[in-house]
């Protein structure tokens, strides 16, 4: 191989072996800085999706209510308007145009908050929360949270704090936790979420089908608005407090405040 | 290991939802092996092309799956047609030979790309009921049709001797770099580079890496970040203020300039590591004065491609003054067009049309005007304020959205909001600002940062890979976009 070419496989192989090695762990610190660290190793040395995908669709639907822990007793519906809050990462995008329809339909407020690429970590080390709510005076809050650490390594040890820290600072609003849309097994997410979120407040969207977006990850506008559509038709059955949610005449509205926070936001 | 190798056959073969792009981790990774390959095979110049042709069919099989048999099927037309218009002699023969060749790569490209578009015309003049095709568009159809047309043309006018053997032909048309997003490559410039078969430089190699480097910074991180916000401007036009519609505009100026040469630099990057050269394909083209500048430096491979092919045997400028205003403006008519099948495209490529007409017709009295420091910069911001605008028509989702994007610049500014908006977006606004400074230093200055990094020391190029990378890595996005060219 002539020279040229070696030095440059020789960079490409070093950067190659480098990322892989780092991607073993969810992050690295790096003088006080925590760098991200990117999913090479467990899309090569992790569980192979054709198998999560069986492991998945192997539940039956009990199960996967069980694990949602979203068994309760019937409540009533709540059928005063509401003032509410929606945050969490950009799964908010397909999801919020929708919740926006139907809280415009049955006389709601919707304030939405989308954090790209926003973890359990960054709101639960951020004071976002508390100021939001402070902010929009929300009586119910959405939560879409847990995409984005879907692979986490010993998640437990990891993101505990956190999801206790977030449901903390919601507590005592009445919630709902829409759960990631899986698109491969997580490492425990959803578990660590259910097990925190009190009954009946957090709605598992592992094993729903989706048609996504090219990224793979985001389901289609369309795909999303069903989504919402299955929390809204969840709510009365399985939810802790389940608000007035009509099916509404138009597909999608306009939230009454969208706020956006990049990726790098603190 | 079972999961290793089921994790492996899972990423290597065809997802619609997973298309190999030059940015992705998989593309990287399959560098890294046909990369030592090719280097020891180049030299056979037979063992390179059945390589690179395997490898440029795999890559188009990854983002197009069965659809890179049309791609053969086209190339064996083409390459047979082409064969058969040297032996013949007869000018109407060989008229028909082109005219066949043309008249099936055009109509694959129009099946596949307008034929829902003029259902839905069709539908709305005579309000039918046809329903839409079930079409999926095999990715850079656009682009290697035209390639396929100039071979064509060019063998039938004589400037290109046609390939004695089919898979140097297929080379042409497959080659990988080029295949999905372009640039749009000429057999006049590519065959004989591979009839040669000249093994690259070091300093060839390494700018190319460097070009590599530079299209992943404007793609993987400035365009993938800023479209975030600009996405939302134009998904819900009416829940921002005029100006937080104004800088969603400017943006997206800056993200498709950044996504598509980003691309073009990758894809020249890559070419050049192998040896080839595909020409530039944009060049600073936000430094213009003037329309017929701008596309002089923008998508330089399409622009020159559409003067050849189209502009030049309507009639070019040789039939008088109003000719040569109507053949530029059908020009950027069909040039709007082939960027997408939607009424938006050609809006916006007739737009470019008129601009260009115009800016001809004034030109003996705007060649008048003092060339000074103030005059340059009022035609430079009016060429910008042109050019932003019409990329509102191309990104809006419709004409509604875009005349209320616009509608809202105008009347619903709100100069309160720009403070909090540079503090809340303060990320934002630097990556606009490092486009916006490199248009603005002098070109030469950016090459020699290029030509610095080229005869640096190899454990700099390494730290700077290592950190471009890392950079992607910290602002990758939940979502991965693709290149917006690609839908071309």
């Amino acid at each position: 191989m002539r020279r040229g070419y070696l030095g440059l496989w020789a960079i490409l192989v070093i950067t190659f072996a480098i990322m892989l090695f780092a991607s073993q762990h969810d992050s690295i610190a790096f003088a006080s800085y925590q760098l991200k660290t990117s999913s090479l190793w467990e899309e090569i040395f992790g569980t192979p999706r054709s198998q999560s995908d069986e492991d998945i669709s192997s539940l039956s639907t009990e199960e996967i209510i069980a694990l949602s822990q979203s068994k309760v007793e019937k409540v009533e519906t709540d059928t005063l308007p509401k003032r509410i809050l929606f945050i969490g990462d950009s799964m908010l995008e397909g999801l919020y145009p929708r919740l926006a329809a139907y809280a415009k339909a049955n006389g709601h407020s919707l304030y939405c908050v989308i954090w790209y690429s926003s973890t359990s970590k960054v709101w639960g080390e951020s004071t976002h929360i508390p100021e939001y709510i402070k902010q929009f005076d929300p009586d119910y809050v959405f939560i879409s949270l847990g995409a984005n650490e879907l692979f986490v390594k010993d998640i437990e040890k990891q993101r505990d704090k956190y999801v206790k820290k977030i449901l903390s600072e919601i507590d005592p609003i009445p919630y709902v936790w829409i759960g990631p849309p899986n698109w491969k097994e997580d490492t425990g997410i959803n578990r660590l979420i259910a097990s925190n979120a009190a009954q009946g407040t957090f709605f598992l969207s592992n094993g729903m089908h989706f048609d996504r977006k090219s990224d793979g990850a985001h389901p289609t506008s369309a795909s999303a608005a069903l989504w919402m559509d299955s929390i809204v038709r969840w709510m009365p059955k399985h939810c802790a407090h389940p608000i007035k949610m009509d099916m509404p005449s138009e597909k999608s509205a306009r939230a009454n405040r969208v706020v956006v926070l990049q990726p790098t936001d603190k | 290991m079972q999961h290793i190798w089921e994790n492996i056959l899972y990423h290597l073969q065809y997802r619609p939802d997973a298309p190999m792009i030059f940015s992705s981790a998989l593309f990287w990774c399959l560098f890294i092996v046909v990369m030592p390959l090719y280097a020891m095979i180049k030299r056979s110049r037979t063992q390179m092309v059945l390589f690179v042709v395997a490898f440029s069919l795999y890559f188009y099989y990854k983002s197009s799956g069965l659809f890179f048999l049309l791609l053969v099927g086209t190339s064996l037309v083409d390459w047979t047609l082409s064969r058969l218009l040297v032996k013949l002699i007869s000018i109407a023969a060989r008229r028909l030979c082109v005219a066949v060749s043309i008249i099936t790569s055009l109509s694959v490209l129009v099946y596949f790309k307008y034929a829902n578009f003029f259902l839905w015309n069709w539908n709305q003049m005579v309000e039918g009921n046809f329903q839409p095709l079930d079409i999926i568009l095999p990715v850079g159809i656009s682009f290697y049709t035209f390639q396929s047309i100039s071979y064509i043309v060019d063998v039938y006018k004589g400037k290109v001797e046609p390939t004695a053997r089919w898979i140097d032909y297929i080379f042409f048309l497959s080659f990988f770099p080029a295949l999905v997003a372009g640039p749009i490559v000429r057999a006049d410039y590519f065959l004989p580079q591979l009839r040669n078969n000249h093994p690259p430089l070091k300093a060839e190699i390494y700018w190319g890496f460097w070009l590599i480097i530079v299209g992943i910074l404007k793609k993987a991180i400035i365009a993938d970040y800023i479209c975030q916000y600009n996405d939302l401007i134009f998904a819900e036009p009416t829940g921002y203020t005029g100006f937080e519609s104004l800088m969603g505009a400017i943006g997206y100026t800056v993200q498709i300039y950044c996504d598509f040469s980003g691309y073009s630099d990758m894809a020249i990057g890559i070419a050049l590591i192998m040896g080839f050269r595909l020409g530039i394909n944009f060049n600073f083209p936000y430094k213009s004065r003037n329309l017929t500048d701008f596309w002089r430096r923008w998508h330089i491979s399409l622009s020159s491609w559409l003067r050849d092919y189209l502009y030049i045997p309507l009639g070019g400028n040789r039939k008088g003054t109003l000719r040569t205003y109507i053949n530029n403006f059908l020009t950027m008519l069909i040039g709007g067009l082939w960027h997408g099948a939607a009424w938006k495209f050609v809006f916006w490529g007739a737009m470019h049309g008129v601009g260009l007409a115009v800016h001809k017709a004034c030109h003996p009295w705007l060649k008048r005007i003092p060339d000074t420091w103030p005059v340059k910069a009022v035609s430079w911001s009016l060429t910008m304020l042109y050019v932003s605008m019409l990329w509102v028509f191309f990104r809006a989702n419709d004409w509604s959205d875009a005349w209320l994007i616009i509608h809202n610049i105008f009347t619903n500014f709100q100069s309160a909001t720009i403070m909090p908006f540079f503090q809340a977006r303060a990320t934002w606004a630097i990556m606009m600002g490092i486009i916006i400074v490199t248009h603005a230093l002098p070109t030469r200055w950016v090459s020699a940062i290029g030509r610095g990094f080229v005869r640096s020391n190899w454990i700099i190029k390494l730290v700077v890979f290592i950190v471009t990378v890392q950079l992607v890595i910290e602002f990758m996005s939940a979502e991965v976009m693709p290149f917006i060219y690609f839908q071309f």
